[in-house]
């Protein structure tokens, strides 16, 4: 396995908190495990090769669903959980058909328009979503009757929902799906005359990449127990575009590499956070014009030579 | 109250116009959605700040400088950072999205995140029918009729302006008569930004600068674009019309939020319907 090294230092890294022992890197390394998730479901739509700047929105759909269900309706959170990125998921499946019949350029605007839709309504809907004071008192995440209150529990939460989300992405890229969503993207003509039906193969990947989103959602909605709009906005689309392009877009690995490396730097950079886009704006034009295919593709090949 | 909502309409749609022809433009050429468009409008904006509100430079001298600039840096950004990514729609997307950020986060570092007002060269109103015209307004109508005159008879006549519609049509066939792409991406895309700066730089007084000031324009222009068509100038005219207007109308009724949520709405309508927008043509 060629990976090996990398997913030691994945290993490790992800028991630095625990080393550590600091709150405050746990509350940074939480908000890494919400958001790798995040990039791997526009890591997925990229795969079969359209770029959806919806993603945000079915984060917040799910942060919403998840909160207003707990918290008016009184769902217990492992459901309200479940059914705010059920909601997301429904709402994709809904879509789907409409959106993903268009390609390319056309698809990220709509995407975008619909990204805004949706925060607009978030936004202006404020007897229900609170508006842009926010929605507040969502109560703590909690499961067989064990309360998740501090950051450290809801880092684990994170791991946890992270590996399985990861572990899922490597089966569909090493199977045939990959295999088709690849075959997809090389030639559409070719892949369907031989059988695949791309319309279903796109609204099923556009459901699961809701999913995830809606999933990721709710588990910040619990963890951060404050919602707004804004945190769902076009910033985040950006943030995600970044981790892909220099993680890499072929493998789920990129995605993951690219946000350990790149989501930090707001942390780090707290007495100059200005500087954050600058650098992310210089990141992504390095990237695109010497290293395309990312960084994992760039050190796996190096290895090889 | 109809003049009115009708001359207010108007005058929106003047700047839209000027933005969205642009953003086509730079689409039907090189097929890249600019999402840097706003930030060329900021920074003819900004540049407007210095000249006029700063250093004290005559208005039009100003405006036709911060114009320049834009264009400028557009010629560069093309030349240096697009030209390796021709033919990739996806990468081309992404680095104007990063060209954006750059641009915004170096004039916030720059500025800082304040608004700022610059001083208004004209004041007063005059009434047309029963509508209020305020004069700032109508010099920047003035000069966005003029720069949209100068505009068509450039792309008509001048050969540059033909050999920049060829390409649009058919770059294949436009590089057998001898057209060099090379040229036409860089002055289009400089055109482009030109006409951003100028639209930013003229409507610095109207409102209040800042870094953050391109992205409704960009919105706007993004919106008319679509209803009017990628790629299509003449769509980019006849959106731009009826997005001012309608929107003046929504407003007017309602609040501008609500007009912005109607016209994603259309945005989203008409992807779906009919994804060559009203004057488009079909995919290439």
């Amino acid at each position: 396995m060629r990976n090996r090294y990398l997913y030691l230092i994945l290993v490790v890294l992800a028991l630095v908190p625990w080393l550590l022992g600091n709150r405050y890197v746990f509350h940074v390394a939480t908000m890494i495990t919400i958001m790798i998730p995040m990039a791997l479901s526009m890591n997925l739509m990229l795969k079969i090769g359209q770029l959806s700047i919806a993603q945000p929105a079915f984060m917040g759909i799910g942060a919403y669903g998840s909160a207003l269900l707990a918290m008016r309706l009184g769902v217990p959170p492992v459901l309200a959980l479940l059914a705010g990125a059920l909601i997301a998921t429904a709402i994709a499946v809904v879509v789907g058909p409409l959106f993903l019949r268009i390609k390319g350029v056309y698809f990220v605007l709509l995407t975008y328009a619909f990204g805004q839709i949706v925060n607009l309504v978030f936004q202006e809907w404020t007897t229900l979503f609170g508006g842009n004071n926010g929605l507040y008192g969502i109560p703590k995440f909690s499961i067989f009757g064990v309360r998740l209150t501090q950051s450290p529990h809801y880092y684990a939460l994170g791991l946890l929902l992270l590996a399985l989300f990861y572990a899922l992405m490597r089966r569909i890229e090493r199977s045939d799906i990959g295999a088709i969503f690849e075959s997809l993207n090389e030639n559409e003509m070719l892949s369907r005359s031989m059988g695949s039906d791309a319309l279903g193969w796109r609204i099923g990947s556009f459901a699961l990449s809701a999913f995830i989103a809606g999933v990721s959602g709710g588990v910040y909605a619990f963890y951060i127990g404050f919602l707004s709009p804004e945190t769902f906005g076009f910033l985040m689309s950006v943030d995600l575009i970044v981790v892909n392009a220099i993680g890499g877009v072929a493998s789920a690995l990129g995605p993951v590499v690219g946000a350990i490396l790149i989501l930090p730097l707001p942390e780090l950079l707290r007495d100059a956070r200005e500087y954050q886009l600058l650098i992310y704006g210089v990141c992504l034009v390095v990237f695109l014009l010497f290293f395309r295919q990312g960084l994992v593709v760039f050190l796996q090949r190096k290895r090889r030579a | 109250m109809i003049e009115q909502i009708i001359v207010n309409g108007i005058l929106a749609s003047l700047i839209y116009i000027l933005m969205a022809l642009g953003f086509t433009l730079i689409f039907g050429i090189m097929r890249i959605v600019n999402f840097a468009h706003g930030e060329f409008y900021m920074i003819g904006a900004m540049v407007m700040l210095m000249l006029f509100g700063s250093m004290g430079l005559p208005y039009f001298l100003a405006v036709l400088l911060a114009g320049l600039l834009g264009g400028l840096l557009g010629v560069v950004a093309e030349r240096l950072l697009f030209r390796p990514l021709v033919g990739d729609e996806l990468a081309g997307m992404i680095m104007s999205l990063a060209i954006g950020i750059i641009l915004q986060s170096a004039i916030l570092l720059t500025f800082g995140p304040a608004e700022q007002s610059v001083t208004r060269p004209f004041s007063g109103t005059w009434h047309l029918f029963s509508a209020a015209v305020p004069w700032d307004r109508t010099v920047v109508a003035i000069c966005a009729l003029l720069i949209l005159v100068i505009f068509y008879l450039f792309m008509k006549y001048a050969r540059l302006g033909l050999a920049m519609q060829a390409v649009a049509q058919d770059p294949e066939t436009a590089s057998l008569v001898g057209i060099e792409p090379g040229t036409v991406y860089a002055s289009a895309f400089g055109l482009a930004c030109l006409m951003a700066g100028l639209a930013g730089a003229l409507m610095a007084p109207v409102y209040t600068v800042g870094p953050y000031m391109g992205e409704l324009p960009m919105l706007k222009a993004f919106v008319v674009v679509i209803l009017g068509g990628l790629g299509s100038l003449p769509g980019a005219v006849l959106g731009g019309l009826l997005i001012g207007l309608s929107e003046s109308v929504v407003t007017t009724l309602f609040s501008s939020t609500i007009a912005l949520i109607v016209s994603f709405v259309l945005v989203l309508m008409i992807v779906v319907v009919r994804p060559t927008g009203l004057l488009g043509r079909g995919a290439r």
